[in-house]
This record gives C-alpha cells, structure tokens and sequence, in this order.
C-alpha cells in the first residue's frame, strides 16, 4: 500500500486565552489516503473546521499549532518556510469554504478570480490564463462558461458560486481538497448537483478530498472513510460502511439517531441529551461523559484513548463494545 | 365534520418591481406566492416545503397576516380575516403564534428571558406580574429549562436552548396555531432531534395545530400528518404524509425526495440528481413552472398551466401527467435501517431511559 498523501501526528492548535490556553483541536491523529475521501463529521464547536485551518496554515491568531506534525506527501508542512506555504495553498492544496459568497470578492469578475488564483502559482499571457479559466468554468459544469467568466458573483445563483468556488480551488490542480462544509447552504436539489461534481472530478484527477461537514447523509454519500469529532478529539475513526452498520462510540450513534429519516416511521428520535461544551469548561475524563447515557465512573475520571478494535476500526470509548458493558 | 382552523384560499402575494429615481415605472412583478390554497385541521400539522426562494416563508407570514395577501381569501376558525382590522388581528393573534427559524436573531438581547417570554402576555393583558412570574416558570420548565434560567439574557444559552426560549415565549399566551418557520435549520444535528421532539410533546400535551415550514424532507417527514410541496409560489403537491413519501406523483416531489443524501453508504444516488437551477420568481417559466427542469418534460407542459387537481384521496398534484409518471420507488424494496445498527439505537435509547428514570 503507498503511503497516504496526508498524515497528521498528535496535532494540537490553541488559542491563548486569559484563561490559559484553550485547544481546539487536540492532540488529534489522522490519514487521508491518495484519491480517497476522508469525511469529517462533528457539531459545531467540535473543532473541525480549526483542523482545516491549521492543515493549510490559516490558524487565526491568538491561534497556534502547539504540536504534532502534518505530513504532507512525505514533508512536514509545519517545517514549511512562508514562501513554501504560500506555494503549496490553492497549488497543491486547496479548500473549499460553506459560504461561497462571502468567499468571492464581490468587485471583480468571476473570471478574473480563477485568474488570480493561477497567477498566485504560475505565469502565463492573458489569452492564455482566460482559456485556462474558462476551461475550469467547463469542467464544473458551468453553462456557457464564457459568458460567465465576465460576469461578477452576485450575478449568480447559490450553486453557480460554489461551482466557481470549486473551479478556482482546482484549476491548479490540487493533490489534496478541503472542502468545509461546501453544501450546507446550498438547497438540497442543488446540494446533489455539487456532490455528484466533488465524485466526477476526483475520479477524473485522483486528488484527495477531506469533507468537512455535520451532516451524516452527506458522508454516507461521498466519503470513503469517516472521522467522527467531538470537542476537539477524534472518537471514532473507520471506513464509512463500518461507521453506519457498526457505530461503536455512543456520540457516533446519537448522532445517527438523531437524524430524522424518511424511509421509516419513528415516533421519538433517538436525540442526545445537553450540549457540546465550550473548549473552556471540558469535563474531567471523557468529554462526551455529561450526555452520554452509558457513562459510569472510570468515563468521569479518565479520557479514553482511540484504540483500535480491528485494522481500520478505532473508537476512543471505556465501555465500547457496548453490548458487553450495557 | 370538524371545520378547518385555517384555511386560505388562493392566496397571492406579488411585488411590484419599479424603476426610475422620481418617475417610478413598474418593469415586473415578483410572484412570490401565486395562488396558494390549504386547509389545516385543528390538531393536525400540515408541512409546507420547498427550496429557498419557493415562498414557503412568505405563505406563512401571509396566514397571520404579517404581510397582506394581493389577492386571496383566509379564513381562521370559520371566520374571514383577510380584512379583518388591526384590533381584530390583535385579538386573533393570541391564538396564533410563531416560532423563527434564527434563534439568534429573534430574541431581543437587551431583555432577560423573562422579559422575552412574559412579552406576549403583556401585549395581550394576560395576568397581572405575579401570574405572569409563575407562567415563566412553568413555561422554562415545559420547554426543559430551569426556572434559575429567568434573568438571564439570551447570549448565555446555547442555539438550542434559546429556540427552547422562542417556543416558550410563543406557548406563553395559550395559542391555538403555531407557525414554525424553519425552527430548527439553524440547530446541530443533536440539538434538532431536540427539539423536535420537544415540538411533538407539546403538540400532544396542548393540542396545538402547526403550520411547519421546512426546507427538509426528512424532518418535515416526522412531524407532519400532511405535507404541501411548493416550487416557484406555487403548491405542486399536498397529500397525506404515507402517500406523500410512498407514492409522490409529481416529478419534483420525486426529485427532491432522491436529492435528500441517504444516511446509508450502500445506496449512493449519483445520476439521479436534478439539473438546472431555480429559475427566478421574477420572470416564472411558461406553463408548468417546473417545465424546464422536469426530466419528463413535454411540449404540453410549457404551453399550459397544469391545474392541482385530485388524483387520489386528499391527493392532490399539479402536472399534466400526475397519473403516468413512473413511480417512486427509492423507499420500497430492502429500505430500512440495518439490523446491526437498529440494535445499537435501541441498545442507546433504552439506556438513555434508563438514566432519565433513574435521575427522576
């Protein structure tokens, strides 16, 4: 098996509060395989998106990278100076964000941002850069993309800027994409569109793609391995058939449970109890123990590690399998 | 028979487009909500969905008469209140209440949540100050709060919690209809199944009649008893929620049905989505208004206007060719949760009882 194309060890991002300091993201491990797609689940607050920022060096300030290592195709970008960071964004690497409006700048044409965006890496004419451009505008699926190019986002529907989202993130074709929750604003008609794209062009490339995103019918959809985070830790890693046939962490299952589904009659969702807590105010021992109806003493008095329960099945839960505990 | 609690009757709400600094001319008309008609029964909750920009939102404002209707009739409790007067509609709107779908935006953050939720008797002159105290209380305790919660100002809870204040404050005056617009779009996925079960518990506790406005199938699946698909102003389908699900004869129905991504990585829908975006309410599509993303598109359908008619017991869809589309069948054969996994759900929710007695 090839190594994968990502690999993060015991990442730590915190943010110096008066406090002391508050981890975001904490001492969390993880692999993205070539040409697969990793999803990542979790709530709001449960430091997902903070993940992404500190893979592609965007971590706000007073935000750092306390520790661990990104592995990225063989060198740690966290080693990388500003000038190999600045070419590895939008170049090797490139993310793709859930507001596409807010993400364009609203005074310049369409096209003229795809541009930027290939002239951040590489050289080129004018002519050549628009034919370049409007290619990008073609391969997601944009009608008469030269007409398009011209235009200037407000001109465009929801789905139409996330195409030109896509279009520019990948039009220096990117070994790895982050994609932070690129559906979540979108309708569900269109949301269907933009998935099925994300599939097209990765089998059309081969990059890797990490889905950031809370919703499970999303990752059910397009990942091929799935993440599950709850403030700040990962609790449960696997391929994404394992993660909806065999859920082992109580959170993973809540969660499941707590979708209303449209194929059967439930009266009463499966909901979890209580509320994410803030990075400021963590419970002792396992943090998801105050909503977790399977907690007992050893939950409330240490944090479970994420060990492995087969080769590509982790769980970070005292008393997973929970059938011999319940 | 039981009488309608509401009922609306043709409803439109079109907005003139103008031009020009002093002289204003109109270029367009905005069809928001173009000829809307539905019956909610006392006690039941009917859903009315769509994407953004279908007017499913403007429908709702439109039967509590938060905006006035163009055109169009609606009656509330037997009795026409499209006219009716200012404090005529005070009066009616202590039955009628509603829940916003940003929990953030909707609840004034310089009063305490008690000041929010006692707000509705005041308008209305329910109660003197220490009745209302008492209300408060009850109500926090209703909506799985804590009295202590009272003084508080809304930016010390959580998105979930403060929608818990909005349906508490619109429970405060005993209405008889609430309308939920979108209440839990903005919520976490955990924090939803919350909430809507709070939704369902009050429903059985007071008898209230909802008129919830979803842009997901899936949850609008597990409140309703009917359900209304609209698509550019327009109501495309109503039926009952089984036959809704079981049997859409409608093509957007059907498309939205199979866009909403599967929980189950063994049935992954690609190629069956819907192209094409909404086209603008502003210059709607001739004909059929689903004409030009409709995968079963005729000549017909651009040409003329389908009617909503019945084509099955309280069945009602607007296509020319309602009884001859294909029929839907993504729910039916091998559907269903997996075994293993309805154990681990069953094994979650027993447990989770448990500790609740165990804590009670």
């Amino acid at each position: 098996m090839s190594a994968p194309i990502l690999d993060i060890r015991g990442l730590t991002t915190a943010f110096k509060t008066r406090n002391g300091p508050i981890k975001a993201v904490d001492g969390i491990s993880l692999t993205v395989e070539r040409g697969k797609t990793l999803g990542i689940v979790g709530e709001s607050g449960s430091g997902k998106s903070m993940l992404s920022l500190s893979i592609m060096g965007l971590v706000p300030p007073p935000g750092r990278i306390a520790t661990g290592e990104i592995v990225f195709q063989g060198s740690d970008v966290l080693k990388y100076s500003p000038a190999e960071i600045r070419d590895m964004r939008g170049n090797r690497i490139s993310m793709i964000f859930q507001e596409p409006m807010t993400s364009l700048n609203p005074v310049h044409t369409v096209g003229f941002q795809i541009i930027e965006a290939i002239r951040a890496h590489r050289k080129g004419s004018e002519r050549e850069l628009r034919k370049e451009a409007i290619e990008a505008l073609r391969r997601v699926q944009i009608p008469s993309p030269e007409r398009r190019f011209d235009e200037f986002p407000h001109q465009l529907s929801g789905g139409m800027r996330q195409r030109v989202m896509i279009a520019m993130a990948l039009v220096c074709e990117p070994d790895l994409l982050i994609a932070d929750e690129p559906t979540t604003a979108l309708d569900v008609t269109i949301q269907a569109q933009i998935l099925d794209l994300l599939r097209e062009l990765q089998a059309e490339t081969g990059m890797a793609i990490i889905l950031i995103t809370h919703d499970l019918g999303v990752v059910a959809q397009v990942a091929d391995d799935v993440a599950v985070m709850y403030a700040g830790k990962i609790v449960e890693r696997a391929p994404v058939g394992a993660i909806f046939d065999d859920p082992q962490h109580p959170y993973t299952i809540g969660l499941i449970g707590s979708m209303p589904r449209m194929e059967d009659d439930v009266e009463r969702l499966v909901a979890i109890s209580g509320v994410v807590p803030p990075p400021f105010r963590l419970p002792v021992g396992c943090r998801f123990n105050p909503r977790c109806p399977f907690a007992d003493d050893e939950c409330r008095a240490s944090q479970p590690a994420l060990v492995e329960i087969s080769s590509s099945h982790a769980v970070a839960c005292w008393n997973a399998p929970l059938e011999e505990h319940a | 028979m039981t009488k309608p609690l509401l009922e609306l009757k043709g409803i439109k709400k079109l907005y003139p487009v103008r031009k020009g600094l002093i002289i204003q001319k109109q270029i367009g008309t905005v069809r928001a909500v173009d000829g809307v008609s539905f019956r909610l029964m006392p006690g039941e909750t009917l859903s009315v969905v769509g994407e953004s920009g279908c007017g499913k939102s403007t429908t709702a404002r439109l039967a509590m008469r938060l905006i006035e209707p163009s055109e169009g009739t609606i009656h509330y409790d037997g009795q026409d209140i499209t006219h009716a007067p200012r404090a005529e509609l005070r009066r009616l709107r202590r039955e009628m209440q509603i829940i916003f779908q940003d929990p953030y935006a909707s609840l004034n953050p310089r009063m305490t949540v008690e000041e929010i939720i006692a707000e509705p008797m005041v308008v209305h002159n329910v109660g003197d100050n220490a009745s209302r105290r008492d209300r408060v209380r009850e109500l926090l305790r209703l909506v799985d709060l804590a009295p202590y919660h009272a003084s508080r100002y809304p930016h010390e809870f959580s998105g979930g919690q403060r929608q818990r204040i909005g349906i508490a404050r619109a429970l405060s005056v005993s209405p008889r209809l609430i309308v939920c617009d979108e209440p839990v779009s903005a919520l976490d996925v955990s924090i939803q199944a919350q909430i809507i079960n709070l939704l369902k518990d009050l429903q059985q506790e007071f008898g209230l009649t909802y008129l919830f406005i979803s842009h997901g199938l899936a949850v609008v699946k597990h409140v309703s008893d009917r359900v209304a698909v609209m698509y550019l102003g327009q109501v495309v389908e109503t039926a009952d929620k089984a036959t809704l699900y079981a049997n859409p004869r409608h093509p957007y129905t059907q498309a939205l049905l199979a866009a909403a991504p599967e929980p189950d990585p063994t049935r992954r829908s690609a190629g069956r989505t819907l192209g094409g975006d909404i086209p603008s309410p502003l210059n709607p599509p001739s004909g059929c208004r689903f004409h030009t993303r409709c995968p079963l598109a005729q000549p017909r359908c651009s040409a003329e206007i389908p009617a909503l008619r019945e084509i099955g017991a309280g069945h009602l869809a607007a296509c020319h060719f309602a009884e001859t589309v294909p029929d839907f069948t993504r729910f039916r054969d091998g559907y269903g949760i997996r075994p293993r996994l309805q154990a681990r759900l069953d094994l979650y929710a027993r447990k989770r009882d448990a500790v609740a007695s165990a804590i009670q």
